[in-house]
Formats: C-alpha cells, structure tokens, sequence
C-alpha cells in the first residue's frame, strides 16, 4: 500500500515538473535543456534552509523559489535573445555549469556524499511523516501551483505565451516585447519546478547530485513530449506514464540491471517515433515546428 | 496644411553592398491613403521593415510625428501607433481566430503574469469585454462562424482578413499594409477597400504595398512610385499610373 | 612547477588535438545542415566499442580494428542521416523536431550499448606502451600517436576543403542550400557524405582516446558537447574554427587543472561557452555580418 503512494508522490512531483517545463517549452516555445537544473536549485536551496539554517518547509519553498528565480534570470537574459539552437547550447550549458556545482562545491552542497537528514516537513504544526501523507501533501502544495499554472495558462498571459510561440515577428509587430515576454515565461518555468524540487526534498529526506543530471533533463522532456506539450493535460499524462513505465517492467519481471538501460532505451525510441509521426504527442497542441 | 504622421527622410539601407533602399524621403499623411508601387525587388517590403522597426537604416531617419523611430524594436515602434499586415500574413496558427484577434488589443492587463493570477476577475472581465470588440472586428472582414477555428486551418485568404482584424483590434493610427489585396477572395476586396477608406476618414495613415492597379486607381490618394531601392516618381495614381517611363518600365506596357 | 605546467600543458594540447578531431567531424555536419546533432555522440561512442569488439572479442589486429570501426561508425552516420533527418527534411520539419530527433536516438543508442556491453569501464589495450621523455616532459606512446593522427587527419581535412571542389560544394551547401540544389548539387548525397566522414572523424578520435583512458557508454556525450563548444567559439561556419576551438578547450582545460582543479574543468568550460554566446557568438574566426544575417 505505502508503494502505491509512493507512486503517487513522485508522480505528483513529476507531474508539476512536466508542467512547469511546458509554461517554457510548450506554451512559449522555449526547449530548455536546464530542467533539471532548477529541479536541483530548488532541491538544494530548500534542503540547505531547513537543515544548515533551521526554516520549516513553507519557509524553505519561498527561499526555493526565490534563489532559483533569480538564477534562472541570470541565464535568461544573455540567452534569450539568441537564436533558437543557440539558446538550447546555453540552456545545456547552464546544466552542465549547476550540476557541476553540486557535485563539486563539497563545502556547500557535501557533493557526491549528498544531504541526509532533511527534517520532516511540518504543515501548520502537523507533521508529515508517512508516505500517504506526504500524497496528501504534495497533493495541497503541488494541487496549488497548478493551480496557478492553470490559471496562467488560461489567462490573456497564457495567450500572448502561445502568441509569442507561434510568430515573435507578428507579436513584435503588435507592440509586445517578446524578449520581456519570454523571460518571465523562462523564470517562471523555472519557479515551478523549484517546488517539486523542494517536495522532493522533503519526501526523500536525502538527496544527492545524480537526481539533477542532464538525463534527467531529458526525461523531463521526454514527459512533455510524450504527453504533449503546448497544454495542460498532455505533460501530466505523460508524468504519470513515464512514472509508470518502470513498474510496468518490474511487472514484466524485467532484472533490475536491465530496467534502468531499457527504460531510457525505451524513451529514447518513444522520442524518436514521436517526432516522426506525432510530434505533439499523445494529446498536446504543439508540435515542435 | 498637410498633417504629415510619419515620414522617411533619405533613408539607406544594403545588404552586402546590394542597395535595397537608397536615399529614400517620402511622407505620409493622415486620413490619406498613399500606395507604393513598383517592381519586385525594389525595396518597398524593406522601406516598410525599416519604417516597422523591423530593421534599422543605414542612414537617415524614420520620423513618427516629428519623433525619431528609426532604430527602435519593432514592439515600441508598434505601441507607438504604427500597425503592419505582412506580405506572409503571420497568424498565430495554433490560436483560434478569435485569440488571434484578441492578442491584438494594446494594455490588456491580464498579459501581466502577477494581474492574471491575483486580480483574475477583472482581468476577466475585460477580456469578456474586448470579446465583444474583437467579435465586432471578425464579423466585419467576414469571418463570423470562425471564431474558434485555429487560425492556420484557414485560408491565405482567410488569414489575411484575420491579420486585418487583429491590426484593426490593434487601433494603429499609422496602417503599413503589405499587399492587403492580395489572395483575398474577389468579393470580399470591395468590403476591404471600403473600410479602408472609412479607416483613411477616421484619420488613419494608411500606406498600401500594391501589385493590383485597380486597387490602386480605386483607393490611393497618392503614389510613390519605386524602383531599386530609390523613388523615381510620385503623384495622383492617374499621374503616375499615366506616365509613361513608368507604363514602361513596370506596367510593360 | 614550471615543470608540472608544461607537462600539463602538452598533455592539454593533446587532448585539444582530440577535440580538434571530433569538433573537425561535428562542423562538416552542422555546418552543412544546421541540425543540433547530438546523436554525434553516438558516432563517438560506437567508434570505441566497434574497435573493441573487433579487437577483444573477435581478436583482429589492431589496424584492422580501427579501419573497421571507422569505417562502420561512418556507415552508421549516414544512416543517421537517412532514417533520422532526410525524413524529418523532406517533411520541412524545424530543427527542433530534428534535434529532439537526435536526442532520442542519442539516449537510445547509448543505453543499447550499455545493455549488450556493460555500464563499465571497457579497457582498449594495443599492445603500444612506454613513454618518451624529453626536457623533463613526459609523454606515453599513445598520447604521440594521438597528437599526430589526430593532427595529420585534421591538417588533411582543412586542406581538402581549402582548395578541392569537395570544399566548393559544402560551402555551397551551406551557404544556401535551395539554391545549391537548383544548380545541381544533390543535397542527399552531400548530406550522407559529410555525416558519414563527420562520424568516422569522431570514431576516429574516441578510438583513440579510449586507447588511452579505456570507455563506458556516456563518453559520447561530454565529446559531443566539447565539439559543441569549440564550434562556438571557433566560429560557426568555418572549419578552421572547429579546430581552433578544440585546441584552445585543451589548453583552458589544462590551465583549470593547474590553477583551481580538475573537478571544474567541465564548468569552466561551459562557462566559456556562455560568456561567447554573450559577447562574441559569431566565434574567434567567423565573419561578424554572417550571423546577423541569418538572424534577419
């Protein structure tokens, strides 16, 4: 039973993530290689908060958002005024750069030794300290920032997003200014995924570097993809599939050794088929072009 | 006295040594409608590029009553009141048509991404509002029933009677229309110029890219003629449609 | 310690030589088709596993394992090209679709090789040992061969498309490719070519490396992305760039060694990139006017 809400916390995670990613790569047309990254920030900053500086979690999630805000705008404005394969390079290059970081700057972050003991999150007083729990509870925090992604992306702001995707020169023309609409997009893509990041945190009550790859950039793109990007449901379906796929071949009786390889091997191919054949996925609006 | 709104004033612009505008001075004046011709190639697309925004001269100056614009980006350029119809049209195709319209309208506060989260109810209200305007629009280039068809499921046509409506929700008071004409099914151009013309009568500048004589002769109230980069003649369209180095030279004939 | 610098210096200088090579067969690619071709990572890789599989498992020589691998390593870039990118290319599809094309086949390919030959280390012995000494520098047999392999191939390369006709038509390609096209060239056949010769380049250079370092299945990817880089501040466009590019990455590379430590010489490597996307994104050696050009 507690393995089932467990499926349910890192879906919930990832679903936020997935759609965090979409406000840039699918709503604004912004592929960014740097997911994980801001997964990461948002992870470590919550996590050095509560446990080197004593905050509860609410309080750690706004220091979370707050720091990886403001490194995300650090990245945006050099490279959102670059050509599009150009601003993918810099995104890459930002991922390579944090979770350099991580791993290194051992005096900050242990490096590879990771963070143990992450307090439990206290809600109002009450502790989560059981996996249903913290479904619960990732269900009441994630359930909110959706709930504002929601609310953007069906807002004249969601909009002009799309507007922006589909011809900057015809937005320009209409006097908006792209590259101030493109930032926002970017630091808020990337605000939203400081949250699952600090859930994480909390949930697991460790982490380490090797959460915050480059693959795991791509797994996140591959989320949206899969699902398809550009709207709301598509990344979420395709969060719950990718979180699903790796029970399915445990189900399949798949050896562990295997899985990790034929589950990336299986992404891969999925990302493949899918920009051949249906690039917007299973049910998004955007289709890359 | 001429009310001039914008204006070139010998105006260049190359690329790699190729001269696609040269020494160009022209002016536009409100509530007319002035029509430039002249072959392909010549340089008009790129005048409207540099009086957009879109790129910056060489030399010289793009004047907005008075006030330098030249050099702008094209969003400042185009909240200061100048509007633009692209020769490649440029619908937001994956927007319905009635999103398409409604990107158009200027200050909307709900494109704010703090006021479409914390002040929703009047955010959504006055989208409910510009609805109703941006209904207005679509009904009059003819596109009623369409509102919530994406925009690239339409014809060239069709968006481009679309693009109209998004500059008119727009309300540009200086109109750079790059062959408006052009592809629009035969019985909606009369409509077009018509409002064209009530446009010009409100005051609009309004300045047409033209391949299509009649339209010219129909609307224009003055012509510049251009041809490999410069203005070689100007006047009422029957002057310069007259003269005869341009029925040469253009018209073949 | 003015010692242990020029020793990291050379070693530096050598590894650019590698990157030089692999960035040399990245540019032919990008430069042609303009696809963020990720999937180059997989040429890499398959260039050392191919030699190890001829040379461990099936016990060929050495020189016969090396042809082997570059020659079917070349065989699987133009496969790229026609399963992956001609599709996507005939359908007019964005370089975005062919770059999360390239992706996929990336984190695909790579996992397949850690499914049939392990996540570990492979080890690529040549026999070739020892080490030549001179002025108080050290250098093993097997860095030489990379510095002068690397370098002939390169050098050949540069001159090849200096003054043949070969250089004409890419640059032709590049420059404008609808109108390459009217006049005859055909687009297919070029694009096959240069991503056969650019994957054998990079199996080439990861033969070469993993003789020296051995390999697992991620090597591809840190390859790819110094390729990348060195094409950047090289100068897109250009092929003299590239090689540039890779050398100067050795040699930063090693000054990050000698002064702060080798943990960081992927960020500041990276950090290199950033600062020339900022300020000079055109490269060290491309003409300024051509990428404002392509941006209008």
């Amino acid at each position: 039973m507690n393995y089932l809400w467990h499926i349910v916390n890192m879906a919930g995670i990832y679903a936020i993530l997935a759609m965090s990613l979409n406000l840039a790569a699918g709503y604004t047309g912004l592929l960014s290689l740097c997911h994980a990254a801001f997964y990461g920030l948002g992870a470590y900053t919550a996590t050095l908060v509560m446990v080197d500086v004593g905050f509860d979690f609410l309080p750690a999630l706004a220091c979370a958002l707050i720091v990886t805000a403001l490194l995300s705008l650090m990245i945006a404005l050099p490279s959102l005024r670059l050509r599009g394969d150009y601003f993918v390079l810099a995104t890459l290059g930002f991922q390579i750069i944090v979770f350099s970081v991580l791993y290194n700057w051992v005096g900050l972050t242990r490096g590879p030794y990771g963070i143990s003991g992450i307090p439990v999150p206290k809600f109002f007083g009450l502790e989560v300290d059981s996996v249903a729990k913290y479904a619960l509870f990732t269900a009441v925090v994630g359930g909110l920032g959706l709930g504002v992604l929601w609310l953007l992306a069906h807002s004249p702001f969601g909009r002009l997003l799309r507007a922006v995707r589909d011809d900057e020169l015809a937005a320009a023309a209409l006097g908006k200014n792209v590259t101030h609409v493109k930032t926002i997009a970017f630091v808020l893509s990337a605000c939203f995924a400081a949250i699952p990041g600090a859930l994480f945190a909390g949930y697991m009550r460790y982490i380490d570097p090797t959460s915050f790859t480059l693959t795991e950039s791509i797994f996140i793109i591959s989320m949206v993809v899969i699902g398809g990007a550009g709207n709301f449901a598509g990344p979420a379906i395709g969060a719950v599939l990718l979180v699903l796929l790796p029970e399915a071949l445990r189900f399949l009786h798949v050896p562990d050794s295997v899985a990790a390889n034929l589950r990336q091997v299986v992404y891969g191919i999925l990302l493949i088929l899918l920009m051949r054949f249906r690039p917007q996925g299973l049910i998004g609006e955007y289709d890359f072009e | 006295m001429p009310d001039v709104t914008i204006e070139c004033r010998d105006l260049s612009k190359a690329f790699d040594g190729v001269h696609a505008v040269e020494d160009v001075s022209v002016e536009f004046e409100a509530g007319k409608i002035t029509a430039l011709i002249g072959p392909n190639g010549a340089g008009k697309t790129t005048l409207f590029h540099l009086m957009g925004g879109s790129l910056a001269p060489d030399s010289g100056e793009v004047l907005l009553r008075g006030r330098r614009i030249s050099g702008l980006p094209s969003w400042e350029t185009a909240r200061l009141g100048v509007g633009r119809l692209f020769q490649d049209v440029r619908v937001f195709g994956r927007l319905t048509v009635l999103e398409n319209v409604l990107v158009g309208f200027r200050n909307q506060a709900g494109e704010s991404f703090w006021k479409a989260v914390v002040a929703r109810l009047a955010v959504a209200r006055q989208d409910r509002d510009l609805a109703a305007i941006a209904q207005h629009w679509i009904d009059f280039v003819g596109l009623r029933g369409f509102e919530e068809t994406p925009a690239r499921a339409l014809s060239y046509g069709q968006q481009k009677l679309l693009a109209l409506a998004r500059l008119l929700a727009q309300g540009a008071d200086v109109l750079l229309l790059d062959e408006p004409t052009a592809g629009v099914n035969p019985a909606m151009v009369k409509p077009l110029l018509a409002l064209l013309r009530d446009l010009a009568k409100d005051g609009k500048t309004i300045i047409l890219i033209e391949h299509n004589m009649s339209v010219v002769i129909d609307i224009a109230d003055w012509v510049y003629f251009m041809d490999e980069g410069q203005i070689v003649a100007f006047g009422l369209p029957h002057e310069v449609l007259g003269d005869k180095w341009v029925r040469e030279a253009y018209l073949g004939l | 310690m003015s010692e242990l610098f020029v020793q990291l210096l050379l070693n530096g200088l050598i590894n650019g030589c590698l990157y030089a090579l692999v960035a040399a067969g990245y540019a032919l690619i990008y430069n042609t088709t303009r696809v963020f071709h990720v999937a180059h990572g997989v040429a890499y890789t398959a260039g050392a596993y191919l030699s190890f599989y001829f040379l461990v498992r099936l016990g060929w020589p050495l020189w016969a394992s090396v042809v082997g691998a570059i020659l079917l390593s070349g065989v699987l870039g133009a496969s790229m090209e026609w399963f992956l990118y001609a599709p996507l290319a005939r359908r007019r599809s964005s370089l975005l679709v062919a770059f999360l094309s390239s992706l996929g086949f990336y984190t695909a390919a790579i996992n397949i090789v850690a499914l049939v030959f392990g996540n570990e280390t492979q080890v690529l012995r040549a026999g070739v040992s020892g080490t030549i000494t001179f002025g108080g520098v050290i250098v093993t047999k097997i860095q030489m061969a990379q510095a002068l392999v690397a370098g002939l191939v390169v050098a050949a390369l540069l001159l090849g498309l200096g003054r043949s006709r070969w250089g004409r038509i890419i640059r032709a390609v590049r420059d404008n490719p609808e109108l390459a096209s009217v006049m005859g060239i055909n687009l297919f056949a070029i694009r096959t070519a240069v991503f056969a010769a650019g994957s054998s380049l990079a199996a080439l250079a990861a033969v070469l490396s993993a003789l020296d370092v051995g390999m697992d299945p991620h090597i591809g990817m840190p390859a790819l992305l110094t390729a990348a880089v060195a094409l950047i501040i090289g100068g897109i466009g250009t092929f003299g760039g590239p090689v540039l590019g890779g050398l100067l990455l050795g040699l930063v590379q090693a000054l990050v060694v000698w002064q702060i430590s080798a943990r960081w010489t992927e960020a500041v490597t990276f950090a290199v990139l950033i600062l020339f996307l900022v300020f000079r994104p055109y490269g060290l050696l491309s003409r300024r006017q051509r990428l404002e050009e392509q941006a209008a």
